[in-house]
């Protein structure tokens, strides 16, 4: 193997990617899979859709890895090209069905996610689903998945003191929901 | 203060980011008054629950498919690639009459014709088997990795079912699923194991661990389907076994049953 280098960055690994050391694409899937399918899968409520959305965001990192640019941080990337991959999912779906997605029903309906839930997480999952898509994005990366704001703020181009403002806010929007549900 | 400005410094107190001043007066706050204090516990539960979300683990075909998708790119890549090199400048040869270079011209195309297509084919195939080895090697690994699950019973039965879909059992999968067949505490887990085994059954080490299953397995479900497929693999040696177990007066009725028909099959 042409592979030597002791690689340990996300970022070295997708320069070696870019040049064409292709197999190092393994490293970053194994990273990253687990990552970027329970984002999806937060972001869905579906587990199958979700599988099916990661093996594209995985398949765009192959195909379109020229398109990464030195020096930028492997994790916002990958994590845009996921935003990408499930918007351009809701939109064909939208195009497809011409009809919005019914967010009332959304927090009714019990996901294939939630039914191995405890009561309280899934009181959480409909909660969330009560909140805006930005809030509830919002939430699974800073909380569910652990990204500082200062990350967030790279994926969604902006900053560091709005997303903090924003995720507050929708904290709050979180408790209220949850708290009114729990008492329905 | 204002509830938005109090449930922000409520969630960077939780976060553990507030300055020594600022936790000083929020922790004042909460001595002194009921609501902040109910605020405080509201947000501390929604904010624990979302940091202690289960996390889930996607299913087996990911891997398998990105790997099959970075084999076809790498493949793709190789092959534009060689195309593209350059060809080597080396010393050039004139032949003076045109006739001879036109001659030469035209058995060199045919000789390179025959040499690129040689070549494309043992690269080919090369490159076929090194991708089929590989995913057999990936399909050993992840079964044997969900084989392990202790926390999942279901992603152990799928681990099985990967087995049973391999085309050859190495020793170190056979003793997995043997493991998995007389030690997994769920049911499901050992009879898919069993049935993964049963499909081995050709390989000599299989019939083995399978025959002294039939001594050690204490499962009546596991011990009935045994039995069965050892009757069925018309395996006389156990004939010994189903006698004994006949006998036993630990065993449920149903098991002594199919060892009594078993033994009438086999003999």
């Amino acid at each position: 193997m042409k592979i030597s280098r002791a690689l340990t960055t996300d970022e070295q690994i997708m320069e070696a990617v870019k040049n064409g050391e292709l197999q190092q694409a393994s490293v970053l899937f194994d990273r990253y899979n687990k990552r970027i399918f329970n984002f999806l899968r937060q972001l869905t409520n579906d587990s199958m859709l979700a599988e099916d959305l990661a093996q594209n965001v995985f398949l765009r990192l192959i195909k379109y890895r020229n398109s990464y640019r030195e020096g930028n941080r492997f994790q916002s990337w990958i994590y845009q090209m996921a935003r990408n991959v499930f918007a351009d999912h809701y939109q064909s779906n939208k195009n497809k069905a011409g009809s919005h997605i019914d967010v009332e029903k959304m927090s009714d309906h019990i996901s294939d996610i939630e039914e191995n839930l405890e009561e309280r997480e899934q009181l959480l999952h409909r909660s969330l689903a009560k909140l805006s898509d930005e809030q509830r994005e919002l939430l699974v990366l800073t909380r569910f998945q652990h990204l500082k704001y200062e990350e967030v703020a790279a994926i969604m181009d902006t900053t560091v003191a709005n997303i903090k403002v924003k995720v507050h806010r929708a904290i709050g929007k979180l408790r209220e929901h949850y708290f009114e549900l729990e008492k329905s | 203060m204002e509830k938005e400005k109090l449930e922000s410094l409520l969630i960077d107190y939780i976060d553990g980011n507030l300055n020594d001043a600022d936790r000083a007066t929020i922790e004042q706050e909460l001595a002194q008054n009921k609501s902040t204090a109910k605020l405080y516990r509201q947000l501390k539960e929604v904010m624990d629950l979302m940091a202690n979300s289960k996390v889930a683990t996607p299913g087996l075909s990911l891997k398998q498919n990105f790997e099959k998708a970075l084999q076809a790119e790498i493949s793709k890549t190789e092959s534009s690639s060689s195309a593209e090199a350059p060809a080597k400048a080396g010393k050039q040869v004139f032949f003076k009459p045109w006739v001879l270079r036109a001659a030469a011209g035209v058995v060199l195309v045919i000789v390179g014709i025959g040499i690129g297509d040689q070549l494309n084919k043992s690269r080919q195939h090369d490159l076929e088997v090194a991708a089929l080895r590989k995913e057999v090697e990936d399909n050993k690994k992840m079964m044997l990795s969900m084989l392990e699950n202790q926390q999942s019973a279901s992603q152990r039965v799928m681990g099985a079912t990967v087995a049973y879909e391999l085309p050859k059992a190495d020793d170190e999968i056979v003793n997995a699923l043997a493991k998995a067949m007389d030690e997994d505490p769920n049911t499901n887990v050992r009879l898919t194991a069993l049935e993964a085994l049963g499909k081995f059954y050709q390989q000599g080490h299989v019939r083995i661990k399978l025959i002294k299953a039939l001594s050690t397995q204490k499962d009546p479900v596991v011990q009935i389907a045994l039995i069965r497929l050892l009757v069925q693999m018309k395996e006389k040696q156990v004939v010994n076994e189903l006698e004994k177990i006949t006998r036993d007066g630990n065993v449920m009725k149903a098991v002594k049953d199919e060892a009594h028909s078993g033994i009438l099959k086999l003999s």
